[in-house]
């Protein structure tokens, strides 16, 4: 399956206190932690960790059906890190995920696969998070419809093909991002 | 414990509704739309209010109010009251 994960880090500045104490140790590995208070810009960091996370676990959790909240379990690393992007693995027990995030000064955006074929034929959408999202998606993507399966999960069919994509959608404040994959499909 | 819970969730939710109606059955995710970067936050306030420690083990299972009744009623019962 695939994942996408968005900060909007002006509402995430006013909704989280991540130097509250023992915060950072419930969401992060050590390496991690050190990681974040040794950035040049600790914030970014921690959100680029935790979006990896997010995107990584929403492929998981579509493969297993089980839901967990176990951040400090998705282990994050092989990072590459500049100013734009992030690439890096995160780990859970046996499971590998391929993780690649944007990063600006308004948000930050991972998309996440299991298999290097599906990772690299993601598309990403950026839209207003707003509640018509679904309809207005479908109409800026010709051929393409933004709908939820019997489970509640997004999927984006391919009118042409009669296709169901494996799809996520991801929005926080200002911001919602929708990937869909080129070739994986929707099990359910 | 439901009431101390309830006082707790208030200030991650804006659904006043699901909040109102709050019941063991009720989700922190899919009921409460409780961001899970505040989730932490709930975890955190729920240890210092009553005096206790969540593993990440039972972190990972407490997404229901259910589920967290019956891991501080166990990590009371561990230390002793």
């Amino acid at each position: 399956m695939v994942g996408n994960d968005l900060v909007d880090l002006q509402l995430a500045r006013s909704q989280s206190n991540w130097r509250r104490p023992g915060y950072l140790r419930k969401i992060c590995s050590e390496e991690e932690q050190h990681m974040i208070i040794m950035a040049p810009e600790p914030t970014a960091m921690l959100w680029l960790l935790w979006s990896m996370k997010e995107s990584a676990y929403k492929v998981l959790n579509r493969n297993t059906g089980k839901r967990e909240y176990n951040p400090s379990g998705l282990v994050c690393s092989e990072l590459k890190v500049n100013q734009s992007e992030a690439t890096g693995n995160v780990s859970y027990g046996d499971n590998v995920i391929f993780v690649k995030t944007e990063i600006s000064d308004q948000r930050i955006y991972s998309v996440a696969a299991q298999t290097v074929i599906v990772f690299e034929g993601l598309t990403s959408y950026h839209m207003h998070n707003t509640s018509g999202y679904m309809d207005k998606f479908s109409r800026a993507r010709p051929g393409y419809i933004l709908q939820k399966n019997i489970s509640g999960l997004p999927v984006v069919v391919e009118l042409h093909t009669g296709r169901n994509l494996a799809a996520s959608v991801s929005h926080h404040g200002r911001y919602l991002a929708v990937t869909y994959s080129g070739s994986l499909l929707s099990t359910d | 414990m439901i009431v101390e819970l309830k006082g707790i969730l208030t200030p991650y939710t804006e659904q006043a509704e699901s909040l109102e109606n709050l019941s063991e059955e009720t989700d922190f995710i899919k009921d409460l739309q409780i961001n899970s970067a505040n989730l932490v936050d709930v975890v955190l306030d729920v240890e210092e209010k009553f005096g206790i420690e969540i593993d990440n083990d039972s972190m990972a299972k407490m997404l229901t109010v259910k589920a967290a009744i019956e891991i501080v009623e166990t990590k009371l019962a561990e230390s002793g009251r």
